[in-house]
């Protein structure tokens, strides 16, 4: 009788160590919320334009860095102007707004002539604008890493529920990005430009002819999608510390898949997909074979299986060929 | 048969305009028994990685040699050394082709008598037929992989190295960890880098020799969040061995280690890591380290400090004692007024230079390896990393 | 019956026909059948090309297939023979490969219209595998005649495993699985050095990090290539076969069943295409290519590391299908030799400035499209300078104490130090060339958005700033092979897709929706 809980834990392994299953969870939860962030933005795009903007990685990588030198303007970690929490206010604002007009200007810029030419001339482009995002930040900031202290600015206090362990900045990062998705969803079932944009990405055609303006419309989500990147690249820094000008590109890989698990095109998808992947990374990790080497493998075969199960993703609707 | 003309014509025409553009960036061929006369200048080859996502690395190489060369310059004004830079781009997405393209441009420039670097241990492997096929001695001033000095590497005499072996650095670290700090467990956790596997293989080997209890893990270079990986971390665990080599990463992975609560398991690192970051980020947990065994009072270092405003770039040490090496050898050579790059090969066989930048007289074995040179062993103090004894 | 009564003779100039398409005897009066009149009026298109660039392009049209490999098959040999090993490596082998591999996208890309993001996985697939079975680390020496049809086999089976499971996904999501496949492969290269078989115990499949190294030269029954220059013409060879063999295949049914593919699946399948069939095809033919080029390369390079066949390599490849076109065999050895062969003239601070001037004029002259005008801003922008320069050097110090980029073993050329009487160049001029960089993205947006006169006149000051940036920040030894190299492939993509989608020598396509 003993051994039976030494033979569920085979095949339910958090039932002999909760503490650490609850550990993995919470980073899990962390890292999903980035992601959803990240995701959100994709999928946003995609859904108006059915344009894989490559380039959302960067922006989000534009957004740690932003944040990082309104942390320098303010007077630096460990002698701000103001309290530790008003200092993080304003980078997450400074962030938000300043990868929202990047987004718009890269939309105008790069994307706006190609709406309707064949699909690949807008994803070659969008590779291009995320290459002179990035050697643009190599070229201003140069290789090395930046640090956001966040040890300094604000302590790393630990709370604990029981079993179950957690940091300040991983409540706040947590909380922070359901705020945000609530806001978005709420902005896009009862605004008129919320449903504007919902017309726009049935069909923009039809969209035009009843008097929306589509440009607009597309750069307000441009801005949006933009402005939770910033936020996201801000709360990373916040939570694992150092950025670097390349950590946009498998950020933005991740995001990526996280949309296309939750469904592309879809809002509530991307948060789900968000999740997900990060829940799956962390138990990867912990739980599979050789997972801390191999977990980006295993969330490959977990996409793919998906993607057999379900094509169009977890919440996405089937797309219907029209002939 | 009109449009064959016309077609014979115009690519007789771009022949023609080709063959003249290349010639113009043509130079004679090398061969490596061609003798160069010693003339006011002399020109060594360096393969760095100037750019790319070791340059932080690399441009500490790229300051020591530039320092070396300068202070010979100023007391040989008749006989100064030219630097021909070549950037492989370590571990950039091209960075073995690179590398290669500069060896191979190295190769074709009669001037170059003799190469510092290449900085990586791959990169050396991607080049070695290259570079002995020019006929160069090459001396590297951070390629530490065992592989690179032995029999089937085919480079003895060719291939000398101004920094020991990465046996001898995890031979240093196990007896650190079995005689000092006498652990029973210890986790491993490498970077998946070439650099990395190497290390933690030896130490794994070294520990489970004396019968410790090891867990081996990896982690990408590109992850900054380690928080799944720290849960894995049994509390009961003495050390946990990191031979990464991007210091911010390890600065965050102490980080993450003491928000988890488990700082009070020590935290071992490699050359790699010796930055202020990562010394900085213990007390607790303790941060233990292995570098390079730069001597902090030799006058050069001094000087060199005193030039680039306090700071020792003690990783691109061994590249300047490389450079001086290149440099005296080619002197030598010269003496004859003449020098071919097997005599320079065979005079940086010869080197004998006391009291160098690291701290002990610099002569090679036969296989190219320093003889007498170990690594040393620091400890943080919350702020830099102190040298300790074993 | 005299000759002329030939019923297809209808007297029209032999250039207006179309070929393939039979003439009636009405043909004059009523429109061909089957051709709208977008498409019939695509000989008068062709005739509005005016000028020297019109007839170049005529010419080049008319020219039989053979002669158009011949235009670039002469100078390729001669090439050898009056450059050094340094130079046949850089400009010579690296082009062919990149040129080798755009060629086995342009099938699945150009041809076949499938995204495929992973292509970087068969060229390492097929790396590896030479190594695995010709190389020192695993102690097999294999000869090339016998390793190469069974990595070019054992590849295309690689392609068609890819190609089954992609046939469900439509064209975004075959990007996204083909990517990760690619992702995946090279994190299993990283660590392939120490899994755990079951019943064979720890193998070691590629080395892991350390790469697999000793790779042998191509042996050719016992006759092994180790020069340059062999590896040249071996890889010129692989070019003439590959090209030949495109060339055929994109004039016979597969290439006008791709082609069908490509524009309509749907309509394709209606037709009775067997579309299932073609993609796999094409991503074995695809794949199959990649391997033999792995192959060679692995035996140039002599070592295989997993980070060679990673993103990076993969956008350079796209880059160079993209700028040629897609579908045109010309445009890809073109691209090649613009996409390897500038940023390697870049690398000497001499010749480098001869590009980007030379590059900064070309560029000019296409947007303003008018000698007039070019000539206008490229004089405003030189007197700017002067003043600029002479404002400087009165009030500010630092101002012109620095030196422009040079060669450190030959000096600066007239070029440099005509610039350096012209240019401000401030010594520790990190700082501003950072904030001028800044200034220049803004200037250059503020340009595209004006038009006439407007823009002539913001573009002199855009100049300037450009050419500052470029001195002084851009050029520098820590940038130059780095981030700007990265930076120009980046704008060239961006540029070309909104100002030219089709490429080069590509055909400008229609979407019909």
């Amino acid at each position: 009788m003993q051994h039976v809980p030494d033979l569920i834990s085979i095949f339910f392994p958090p039932w002999k160590n909760w503490s650490f299953f609850w550990d993995l969870t919470v980073s899990g939860l962390t890292r999903g919320s980035i992601y959803a962030l990240i995701a959100l933005g994709y999928s946003m795009v995609y859904g108006i334009l059915k344009l894989l903007n490559f380039a959302h990685g960067d922006v989000y990588m534009i957004g740690a860095f932003l944040g990082w030198f309104m942390l320098q303007w303010l007077g630096g970690p460990s002698d701000p102007f103001i309290s530790g929490w008003f200092v993080v206010a304003c980078m997450l604002l400074f962030a938000m707004l300043g990868c929202g007009v990047l987004g718009v200007g890269i939309e105008r810029f790069a994307y706006r002539r190609l709406r309707d030419a064949p699909r690949i001339a807008p994803l070659i482009s969008a590779l291009g604008v995320s290459i002179i995002l990035q050697s643009s930040a190599q070229i201003l900031f140069g290789t090395g890493f930046r640090n956001y202290q966040t040890e300094t600015l604000v302590g790393f206090s630990i709370h604990n529920v029981g079993d179950v362990f957690f940091s300040t900045v991983q409540l706040v990062t947590v909380l922070l990005a359901g705020a945000l998705m609530v806001a978005l969803t709420l902005f896009v079932a009862r605004t008129r430009v919320g449903k504007a944009m919902r017309a726009t990405s049935f069909d923009r055609e039809a969209a035009s002819m009843m008097g929306i303006d589509v440009d607009r419309v597309i750069s307000v989500t441009f801005f949006i999608g933009s402005a939770l990147a910033g936020a996201a690249g801000v709360m990373f820094g916040l939570v694992f510390g150092q950025i670097y000008n390349l950590m946009g590109f498998l950020a933005g890989l991740k995001g990526f898949t996280a949309a296309v698990i939750g469904g592309i095109g879809s809002i509530p998808g991307a948060m789900l997909g968000g999740i997900v992947l990060g829940l799956a990374e962390s138990y990867a990790t912990g739980y599979l074979p050789q997972g801390s080497t191999f977990h980006d493998l295993y969330v490959f075969l977990l996409l793919i299986i998906v993607l057999i199960v379900r094509p169009s993703g977890l919440l996405g609707t089937p797309a219907i060929q029209k002939v | 048969m009109k449009k064959l003309l016309v077609a014979v014509a115009a690519l007789v025409g771009v022949a023609v305009a080709a063959s003249v553009g290349s010639a113009g960036t043509a130079r004679t061929a090398a061969s490596s028994a061609s003798a160069v006369t010693c003339g006011s200048s002399r020109t060594i080859g360096f393969l760095v990685p100037a750019t790319g996502p070791a340059a932080s690395i690399g441009q500490q190489q790229v300051r020591w040699a530039k320092f070396v060369v300068n202070q010979w310059n100023k007391t040989h004004k008749t006989a100064k050394i030219v630097i021909s830079q070549q950037d492989t781009q370590l571990g950039a997405a091209n960075g073995s082709a690179q590398a290669l393209a500069g060896a191979q441009a190295l190769k074709s420039n009669s001037k170059v008598l003799a190469v510092v670097g290449a900085a990586g241990s791959n990169e050396n492997k991607g080049i070695r037929q290259t570079l002995k096929g020019a006929g160069f001695g090459w001396v590297t001033g951070s390629a530490t992989a065992d592989e690179l000095t032995t029999t089937e590497a085919g480079t003895r005499g060719y291939f000398f190295r101004a920094v020991p072996p990465d046996s001898q650095q995890g031979t240093t670290v196990a007896n650190l960890m079995i005689d000092k700090l006498k652990v029973s467990k210890v986790y491993i956790i490498d970077d998946e880098e070439a650099y990395s596997t190497g290390l933690a293989d030896t130490v794994e080997a070294k520990l489970k020799a004396a019968g410790k209890s090891v867990t081996r893990d990896g982690v990408s270079q590109q992850e900054s969040d380690f928080s799944a990986l720290v849960a894995k971390i049994d509390r009961s665990t003495n050390v946990i061995y990191i031979p990464w080599q991007l210091s911010p990463k390890a600065a965050a992975f102490v980080s993450q280690l003491k928000q988890a609560g488990k700082g009070s398991i020590a935290v071992m690192g490699s050359d790699g890591l010796y930055a202020d970051d990562f010394a900085a980020a213990g007390n607790p947990p303790t941060i233990y380290d292995s570098m390079f065994p730069v001597s902090p009072g030799q006058a050069d270092v001094k000087a060199y400090e005193k030039a680039h405003g306090g700071n020792g770039d003690f990783f691109g040490a061994p590249t300047g004692v490389a450079t001086q090496v290149v440099v005296q050898a080619i002197d030598r050579a010269c003496k004859d007024g003449k020098a071919t790059r097997a005599e320079v090969r065979a005079q940086i066989a010869k080197t004998n230079i006391p009291k160098s930048i690291l701290g002990f007289t610099i002569k090679f074995t036969k296989n190219g390896e320093l003889s007498g040179g170990k690594f040393g062993l620091y400890k943080s103090n919350g702020k830099i990393f102190l040298p300790i004894s074993l | 019956m005299s000759e002329h009564d030939d019923p297809r003779d209808v007297g029209l100039p032999e250039e207006r026909r179309i070929e393939g398409i039979p003439a009636r005897p009405d043909e004059a009066t009523q429109p061909r059948v089957g051709v709208d009149s977008w498409v019939a009026s695509h000989e008068e298109r062709r005739q509005q090309a005016t000028g020297i660039g019109g007839r170049i392009q005529d010419w080049w049209r008319r020219t039989p297939p053979i002669g158009r490999l011949l235009v670039f098959l002469v100078p390729a040999i001669i090439f050898p023979l009056v450059s050094n090993s340094g130079n046949i490596y850089r400009y010579g082998i690296l082009t062919l490969i990149y040129a080798l591999l755009a060629y086995g996208l342009t099938i699945v890309v150009g041809f076949a219209g499938l995204l495929d993001l992973g292509y970087m996985a068969f060229f390492g697939f097929g790396a590896y595998a030479y190594g695995f079975l010709a190389s020192q680390h695993t102690g097999r020496h294999w000869q090339a005649l016998l390793v190469l049809p069974v990595v070019v086999i054992a590849t295309a089976a690689l392609g068609i495993i890819l190609g089954s499971p992609s046939l469900r996904l439509l064209g975004d999501y075959l990007a996204i699985v083909t990517l990760f496949f690619g992702q995946a492969f090279v994190l299993f290269a990283n660590n392939a050095n120490r899994i755990d078989f079951p019943f064979f115990g720890e193998v070691d499949l590629t080395g892991g990090a350390q790469g697999l190294e000793g790779v042998d030269p191509l042996n050719f029954f016992g006759y092994k290539i180790s020069t340059n220059k062999g590896y040249f013409y071996v890889a010129l060879i692989m070019m003439v076969l590959i090209v030949t063999m495109l060339h055929l295949v994109n004039n016979s049914r597969t290439g006008r069943a791709w082609r069908a593919l490509r524009e309509d699946p749907l309509a394709a399948e209606v037709l009775s295409i067997p579309v299932k069939r073609l993609k796999i095809l094409a991503f074995a033919f695809g794949a199959a290519v990649a391997g033999l080029i792995g192959c060679l390369y692995s035996s140039v390079q002599t070592l295989d590391a997993p980070g060679d066949y990673d993103i990076g390599l993969l956008i350079t490849i796209y880059a160079i299908v993209i700028l040629g076109g897609a579908g045109s065999l010309t445009g890809v050895i073109v691209a090649a030799l613009i996409v390897n062969g500038v940023p390697e003239l870049l690398r000497n601070p001499n010749n480098g400035r001869y590009v980007f001037y030379l590059g900064l004029i070309l560029v000019l002259w296409y947007f303003l499209k008018s000698w007039k005008r070019l000539l206008i801003v490229l004089g405003g922008a030189l007197a700017f300078g002067f003043v600029v320069y002479g404002i400087t050097s009165l009030v500010w110090d630092r101002g012109t104490s620095g030196a422009p980029v040079a060669d450190p073993e030959t000096g600066a050329n007239w070029l440099a130090t005509a610039i350096s009487h012209w240019m401000v160049l401030p010594t520790n001029a990190t700082q501003i060339a950072n904030w001028a960089y800044f200034a220049l993205v803004l200037l250059i947006m503020a340009s595209t958005l004006m038009s006439g006169w407007w823009r002539t006149l913001v573009l002199i000051p855009t100049v300037w700033v450009a050419a500052f940036a470029w001195e002084n920040l851009l050029f520098t030894p820590d940038q130059i092979n780095g981030p700007t190299r990265l930076l120009l492939l980046g704008t060239v993509l961006v540029v070309l897709m909104n100002a030219r989608p089709q490429g080069l020598f590509g055909t400008a396509r229609v979407e019909i929706v």
